[in-house]
């Protein structure tokens, strides 16, 4: 069977690079923990990526987001002697303790916070996958992400954060449980009410399936 | 067990992420695709589905990695004393720089012995842009001229053989077919036994002149071509 050797190729491969990418990130927390800058550099460059766009898509502000990207490296980087590479990989550590900053974000802000409107919202590039898409179709999935990630923020924390990991950062159940820190069946239910709560809040604004 | 609408909201996640066994799912379509309400609830949730997989991953600013190493590792210092001083010349060791270089000084080369720079006894006063702008011109008329007398001498030998070998393809009359001249015999001339035809005459003393003035052309050939007898030089 060609098809089952190929995706069962491809899985292993992306299985290898995977731990690789494990691998690769707890030598370098072990070489910033020895005093090599350049180690924590490296850090930063591969997780910036990633951790920003969480911040993103749960505050649904480009200047928010890089404020509290700032924070979450700041905080990993006191707190990197804590991090034992036996409890899970450093990136699943790292998104542990963005989820913690933003769930604390959200309670600070939640009296200053008047509208969850996004008009105020930093404009960001959106790096899309264009290629093999008619304009008209471009058009409509550009209107439906934008209204998508309106409708995100609208959301309750404790769900949005895990749609935003589960849809949006493609991550395993068992690593949400490991980042959420609440059982796989609590994660199972908050992702499944996160989309059901968030398909009718786009109802709401007058977005009907195609 | 006959499934209901809480069933098929509470195992919808399940259902599109393929987490249901065959007999749930078999369960789920049956409901799903006999009740109104959650078929249209599916509906909706595969658009969401593909409304968040189409929100594609941003671009952080550029000046974020900066802010995050600055705040963490601390502002980076200016270089001090002679390493602050100097540290510009590292950047000349780059392969890049070393190409670089090589390229100017190779098209320096190339121009300053193009405008007749002396390399063996160089002069700072040939290195004045008029005097160089002098010589370029001067070698380039030069060149100029060289090419045009090369190819016209050319044209000149091309066009004497073309011709001695449209003479020799000419269809033979009897009477011409051997002109067995003596030495020192003129082409055309009598002898005495077998008197030239006018035909043959006018020929001769045609293509003598045609040779003749196409051979001023070349000073070499000219001299040879008026000197010996035509008759000699023709097969």
């Amino acid at each position: 069977m060609a098809p089952c050797n190929f995706w069962g190729k491809l899985v292993t491969v992306a299985g290898f690079e995977a731990d690789h990418t494990l691998e690769q990130d707890a030598q370098l927390v072990q070489q910033c923990l020895q005093g090599d800058g350049s180690a924590w550099e490296e850090l930063v460059r591969r997780h910036t990526r990633r951790i920003f766009n969480i911040c993103y898509r749960f505050t649904g502000n480009g200047t928010e987001a890089e404020d509290l990207s700032q924070e979450v490296f700041l905080r990993v980087y006191k707190t990197l002697a804590s991090y034992r590479s036996a409890h899970g990989g450093f990136a699943t550590w790292m998104s542990s303790v963005t989820r913690n900053l933003l769930i604390d974000h959200y309670r600070r802000t939640k009296r200053d916070r008047i509208t969850d409107s996004l008009d105020d919202a930093m404009p960001v590039v959106e790096n899309k996958e264009s290629a093999g898409r008619r304009p008209d179709q471009q058009l409509l999935l550009h209107e439906l992400s934008y209204q998508v990630q309106a409708a995100l923020t609208k959301l309750s924390p404790e769900l949005r954060e895990a749609v935003i990991l589960r849809d949006l950062q493609q991550l395993e159940y068992n690593e949400i449980r490991q980042v959420l820190d609440v059982p796989e069946g609590t994660v199972k239910s908050r992702i499944n009410r996160g989309r059901i709560e968030l398909a009718r809040i786009l109802q709401q604004m007058g977005v009907r399936p195609s | 067990m006959t499934w209901t609408c809480e069933h098929i909201e509470a195992h919808l996640s399940d259902y599109l992420d393929g987490l249901l066994s065959p007999d749930e799912r078999r369960e789920f379509a049956l409901h799903a695709s006999s009740c109104e309400h959650c078929t249209q609830m599916v509906a909706s949730i595969s658009h969401l589905l593909s409304g968040l997989h189409s929100l594609e991953q941003v671009e952080p600013p550029p000046q974020l990695v900066y802010a995050i190493l600055n705040k963490t590792l601390g502002p980076r210092e200016a270089k001090k004393g002679w390493r602050g001083a100097f540290g510009w010349l590292s950047g000349l060791t780059s392969a890049r720089f070393a190409y670089s270089a090589v390229s100017v000084a190779a098209t320096l080369l190339i121009l300053l012995t193009a405008s007749g720079f002396s390399w063996r006894k160089p002069k700072l006063a040939d290195l004045s842009p008029a005097t160089v702008y002098r010589n370029a011109n001067s070698k380039a008329h030069l060149a100029y001229a060289h090419t045009t007398k090369f190819v016209s001498d050319l044209r000149v030998v091309y066009e004497i053989q073309s011709r001695l070998n449209k003479d020799n393809e000419l269809p033979t009359t009897p009477e011409s077919t051997v002109p067995q001249s003596s030495p020192g015999k003129a082409p055309g001339s009598t002898d005495g036994t077998r008197p030239a035809t006018p035909r043959q005459q006018n020929r001769a003393n045609g293509l003598r002149r045609e040779i003749e003035v196409l051979a001023m052309g070349i000073p070499a050939l000219s001299n040879q071509w008026c000197r010996q007898p035509l008759g000699r030089r023709i097969p």
